[in-house]
């Protein structure tokens, strides 16, 4: 396993009215995370919020191309992401334990926090398709060029970590500074991650090691 | 972090532990069991609360010590709320500790105020003071600073500083205001009406008159001579003959004291002083010695001379002689002077000083207790009592923030 420190490039936020950061998403241009009662999409070039939605966003946050999905309470809301509106529900896989939420290859992908699992679920039924046991409490969960990376925070420390999707084995991992929590995680299909970080209200852009 | 308890925790911020209930209420992990501890907390159920929160502080696991602490807080608070003053000073110190070598200063601060609170509740301003000092000044949440002004108004009304306990009130109540919490601001405003109440009533030449805490205040720098029932004391300045043990004594020198300039009678003296409800020569025998005793006590205030049917007081250096009483002298009245030196006392201790019986002291302390004048903690032998207006005790808990954010 290879194991370094986390290059964080760039901060964004604390935002104005928001107290904790539950999940993150991209959809190419802007950032999206969850606060509470909104989703916000932010402007990575200017660090602005761009854009709220009004709905309730407790954990997770993933989008497909057309659609954000948001963990809320104990389901998945399927949000039109120009309207806003609220087209679908499907329950979560851990009924309310559920932490981080990725879309990858025709699935959603969903970190149950304290059961150290993530889920690959229908997202048009909620149907359970296989679980991936991990070793630390499970947050943010992405996919990018066909890796699994899912973020972590237990007690005060966090770290984001690639696994094996078959074994659950770490393969690599980037540590944060003590006392910063990764909430969310999502990759911009390029050289970054961009995590949520807890209650601290801000976004943080991690650099994604290069392969060679 | 996890949905439900991100949903749970939302609604316990805005007020609706019964939101927060309906979430969490089949779960058994430690941030769940966090929550319902709380909620139980703001729904009133203290018992139920501290069960939950202790297993919440047991489930988290050993890295998330930050988690741990808060519900120690949490818990700690609940007992003070309760009255319950034996849990283990050091359980807190410790919790307060880790949160404040994790960055959790709101929370650390939290636990400190917790501690002034119960030094001052326990009669001990100047530790409170010291706590108070120690906390690390960070830009508090306006709760917290409610809880803060609180603790000190409440010294510095033990102290009889109304000034100060005045500013840190209005302080209190600009915080209280920002915060936005109703029962805050309503704790800020019972405890302002204490300095807007009289707090007692001056006697002098027959005649008497309400006091504001604020002129009591100024009495202490009066050139009179004070019988002040408070502290069963006769006092000029800081010259202090202190009578709390010595009752009878006590009583025949407010007797004195209210009638001066004119003398009283020998059987006045014996009737109020002794109880006794005829008097005989015994009687005189022991008012005699009585007043041998007080004279030596009160030498460098006045002196007690004889008069043709009794006694008069001559007050030393002052042209002037007050009995400062209480605003209304009610049955027990003298185990509630005793008491409301702000000490906690066992019954036995108050039994002594008053001169009457364990028994008879512990059935006034129970009537009192019945009608809320006074309150007591502990059990058995190491109960003690006193009198409930210590402010800076919000019965209401502020808990500690974000309890469940990691």
């Amino acid at each position: 396993m290879k194991r370094s420190a986390a290059e964080i490039v760039r901060e964004y936020g604390p935002f104005a009215g928001v107290e904790a950061v539950h999940g993150v998403t991209y959809d190419g241009t802007h950032v999206w995370f969850a606060s509470g009662d909104r989703l916000n999409s932010v402007d990575p070039a200017d660090g602005k919020i761009a854009r709220s939605i009004d709905v309730a966003a407790h954990a997770g946050t993933a989008f497909d191309g057309r659609h954000l999905f948001q963990i809320a309470e104990d389901r998945i809301q399927k949000i039109d992401a120009a309207t806003g509106k609220v087209l679908a529900n499907i329950p979560a896989p851990g009924g309310g334990g559920d932490s981080g939420l990725a879309w990858a290859e025709g699935s959603l992908w969903v970190g149950q926090y304290r059961e150290r699992k993530i889920h690959q679920v229908d997202p048009q039924t909620g149907k359970v398709l296989r679980t991936i046991e991990s070793k630390r409490f499970v947050t943010g969960v992405t996919w990018v060029d066909g890796e699994l990376w899912h973020g972590t925070w237990e007690g005060e420390d966090s770290d984001i970590r690639r696994i094996d999707p078959d074994t659950g084995n770490v393969l690599e991992q980037l540590d944060l500074p003590a006392g910063t929590m990764v909430s969310g995680l999502e990759s911009d299909g390029g050289d970054r991650f961009f995590c949520g970080g807890g209650d601290r209200g801000n976004v943080r852009a991690v650099r994604r090691p290069k392969r060679s | 972090m996890e949905s439900l308890i991100t949903a749970a925790a939302r609604a316990l911020q805005a007020g609706d532990p019964l939101g927060a209930l309906n979430r969490v209420a089949l779960r058994n992990d430690a941030p769940s069991l966090a929550l319902r501890g709380i909620a139980m907390a703001q729904l009133g159920d203290l018992t139920k609360a501290k069960t939950l929160l202790r297993s919440a502080a047991r489930a988290f696991g050993p890295r998330e010590a930050v988690a741990r602490a808060r519900c120690v807080v949490a818990e700690v608070e609940i007992a003070l709320v309760s009255r319950d003053l034996t849990w283990p000073t050091k359980t807190l110190a410790a919790a307060r500790a880790t949160l404040e070598g994790h960055g959790d200063l709101a929370n650390a601060a939290h636990a400190g105020h917790i501690e002034a609170r119960r030094l001052l509740l326990l009669g001990r301003p100047d530790e409170a003071e010291r706590t108070l000092a120690e906390i690390k000044s960070t830009p508090l949440p306006p709760a917290s600073q409610v809880a803060r002004e609180l603790v000190i108004a409440g010294i510095a009304i033990r102290r009889l500083r109304t000034k100060a306990a005045r500013a840190a009130l209005d302080r209190a109540a600009s915080a209280a205001r920002q915060a936005g919490i109703p029962a805050l601001a309503a704790e800020v405003e019972s405890t302002s009406r204490v300095l807007d109440t009289p707090a007692a009533r001056l006697i002098t030449r027959g005649h008497e008159r309400s006091l504001l805490l604020e002129e009591v205040e100024d009495l202490a720098t009066s050139e009179a001579l004070v019988v002040d029932t408070f502290h069963h004391a006769v006092r000029r300045r800081c010259i202090l003959v202190p009578l709390g043990r010595r009752p009878v004594l006590f009583a025949l020198a407010r007797i004195l004291a209210q009638a001066w300039p004119a003398d009283v009678s020998r059987e006045a003296l014996i009737t109020g002083a002794f109880q006794a409800r005829h008097v005989d020569e015994s009687h005189r025998a022991r008012l005699r010695v009585e007043i041998g005793r007080l004279r030596t006590k009160l030498k460098p205030l006045a002196d007690v001379s004889a008069t043709r049917q009794g006694f008069a007081l001559t007050p030393r250096k002052t042209p002037q002689v007050l009995v400062l009483a209480r605003p209304v002298e009610e049955k027990h009245a003298n185990v509630l002077a005793f008491l409301s030196d702000g000490e906690p006392w066992s019954s036995s201790a108050l039994a002594l000083a008053l001169g009457t019986s364990a028994r008879t002291v512990q059935r006034a302390l129970e009537e009192l207790a019945r009608s809320n004048k006074v309150q007591s903690f502990g059990h058995g032998r190491a109960r003690r009592w006193m009198t409930p207006p210590v402010p800076g005790f919000p019965t209401g808990l502020l808990l500690p923030g974000p309890l469940l954010k990691t």
